[in-house]
């Protein structure tokens, strides 16, 4: 990455190179005080954004890594790792762990796939439109709005044991959200539902910039529908794979509001990933050293997640 | 029609009538007038209590202050955003600027944290300060959990824009206030009603803060009213519950709709 932004590639599609902002950028002036003056006035627009960034996001932060080192005893002394020990040692941490590595798991395949096939299977006739309107339509829900209605759908006299029961199925009904690890792999289902609606537009864009020449020249090499999705579709779908795959996953790292409405974590702390563990352990168990560990871990994860795709995202943009 | 193409087509239409049916649900059931509903989820709409049961949610909910609270929090919070990113993005793309890579880590670093980095050392120095459970607080909260992705989205477009403008107002002798503000700010609207959007719906959906840093019903903004209206689920009933779900959503749903090509927009750029 380079460090300045005079030397970066073009970056709206079309756009000639050599345009006026590779040049050298400062503006002819006569140097001195009159530059002094210039330098001020820039720092007075960056100003506002740096202090609130400063004020309320870094230095938190900071303040939660610090913290992190520090036991939850009385006096709260210096405990080097102690904290970060306790994913090993605490149930409710070690199911945590477990239930965030199957949401990350849920939350990049489900979307992904079901994203692909309904935007490859769909085109432009009205059948395929409204399809993806059914399916865009709950990525303009809340995730507390999503909670309210999969509550409803799950409870134990809801509608898919009332469908069950009606099929005859009434061995498979059963409380959905009372046992682990079926709770946890149901709030990834509606997380999905959710989600899907955001991979199938990103995937669309992405189709729509398949030049169709390629296409026609694999249809003239004989290829067949699977192979031309295979060999020409796919690979093209790769920058937009690896945004699609990335946000999912550092969505469903941070996804708080559904775990949160839907069973608060419970029963008996079963359903929680990180991001709920947290906010339990600083807020509720009143363990503030042990929650800033989560948070550290949690942003660790987050990051090296974000890098996957972000490193992409930011050659292509130019930093 | 080939066989194929049947195929697919009703594929096509399972996957859509699948996906349907929470939705449909939910607005069938918000319908059914509450005093009639049998305790089993209704399939089919017949009598119409929609206005009575979102009028039983807000009373019960209070969500009459908490709907005008998040529009207050949602519309300044997204409107000082956006002013403020367009300051930061105008002076580390237009302006001469040293060290511009530092200042746009410092600034978009923000947004690549998990949220709840933040929460517990803001709520200490809410508690301490007098911005606990205050509308300022949660505004000021918002507006800078927005910043970093609004200047990001910003910063991107106000790069592909020519540069020649700005110089020949420079030349004249325009102020860099006058050039922000008339030719900068024109140029860049489309970005600018973009991000907007985005941290509009961002902050109306935003549930952590609002159990957190309130605890006055009328401060607190629509999904903590909403949660505890699940909350007492078994107590006020589903098709009230719903109905409240339904009211609180329709104003982001309006907005997406209505602003899809904006959503689309600021998705590409990246999330």
């Amino acid at each position: 990455m380079s460090t300045s932004t005079t030397d970066r590639p073009p970056t709206a599609a079309g756009e000639p190179a050599g345009d006026p902002r590779n040049a050298p950028r400062r503006t002819p002036l006569a140097p001195g005080r009159r530059n002094t003056r210039e330098r001020l006035a820039a720092g007075g627009f960056m100003a506002p954004a740096v202090l609130l960034v400063t004020l309320f996001l870094l230095a938190p932060f900071v303040w939660t890594v610090h913290r992190s080192f520090f036991s939850d005893t009385r006096t709260s002394p210096f405990s080097w790792f102690e904290n970060y020990t306790l994913f090993a040692s605490d149930p409710a941490l070690s199911r945590s762990i477990q239930n965030t590595l199957l949401w990350v798991v849920g939350t990049v395949v489900l979307p992904f796939v079901l994203g692909l096939a309904i935007a490859c299977m769909t085109d432009s006739s009205r059948l395929s439109r409204l399809a993806r309107l059914c399916v865009v339509l709950p990525y303009a829900l809340s995730g507390s709005a999503v909670a309210v209605v999969w509550n409803f759908m799950l409870t134990t006299d809801g509608a898919v044991n009332q469908v069950l029961t009606g099929l005859g199925l009434d061995s498979v009904a059963q409380g959905w959200l009372l046992t682990w690890p079926g709770n946890t792999l149901v709030m990834i289902v509606a997380n999905a539902w959710q989600a899907t609606g955001v991979a199938v537009i990103l995937f669309l864009v992405g189709l729509q910039s398949i030049p169709p020449e390629t296409l026609e020249a694999g249809s003239l090499d004989g290829a067949t529908g699977w192979q031309q999705f295979r060999h020409i579709v796919l690979p093209q779908l790769r920058p937009v794979s690896i945004i699609v795959i990335g946000m999912s996953l550092v969505n469903g790292l941070k996804s708080f509001d559904l775990i949160w409405v839907l069973t608060q974590g419970g029963p008996g702390r079963a359903t929680e990933t990180l991001a709920v563990s947290m906010y339990n352990e600083t807020f509720l168990e009143l363990r503030p050293g042990a929650g800033a560990a989560i948070a550290v871990v949690l942003t660790v994860i987050v990051l090296a997640a974000s890098w996957l795709y972000l490193r992409r995202q930011l050659d292509v943009k130019g930093v | 029609m080939s066989p194929g193409r049947v195929l697919r087509n009703a594929v096509i239409a399972a996957l859509a009538l699948l996906w349907l049916v929470p939705t449909w649900l939910l607005v069938v059931n918000a319908l059914v007038p509450a005093s009639s509903y049998s305790g089993s989820p209704h399939w089919l709409p017949r009598e119409f209590g929609l206005f009575d049961n979102m009028s039983q949610a807000w009373d019960r909910a209070n969500l009459g202050p908490a709907l005008g609270n998040s529009l207050l929090y949602s519309v300044t919070s997204a409107t000082a955003a956006a002013v403020i990113a367009g300051f930061a993005a105008f002076a580390t793309v237009v302006m001469p600027v040293r060290r511009q890579a530092l200042w746009f880590w410092v600034i978009y670093s923000g947004t690549l944290l998990p949220l709840q980095v933040f929460i517990r050392p803001l709520f200490l120095s809410y508690a301490h300060t007098s911005l606990y459970d205050t509308q300022v607080g949660l505004v000021l909260l918002y507006t800078a959990i927005a910043v970093p992705f609004a200047f990001f989205v910003m910063r991107n477009y106000a790069l592909t824009l020519p540069r020649e403008v700005v110089e020949a107002a420079r030349m004249d002798g325009a102020s860099w206030w006058r050039v922000f503000w008339q030719i900068h700010v024109p140029l860049t609207r489309s970005a600018m009603i973009a991000v907007f959007v985005f941290q509009f719906v961002a902050v109306w959906n935003d549930l952590m803060f609002g159990i957190t840093m309130v605890t006055s019903r009328n401060i607190r903004p629509v999904m903590a009213a909403l949660a505890d209206l699940q909350g007492n689920y078994s107590n006020v009933g589903p098709p009230i519950v719903l109905a409240g779900a339904l009211l609180v959503s329709l104003p982001t749903v309006v907005l997406f709709f209505s602003a899809q090509r904006f959503f689309v927009s600021s998705l590409r750029i990246h999330r």
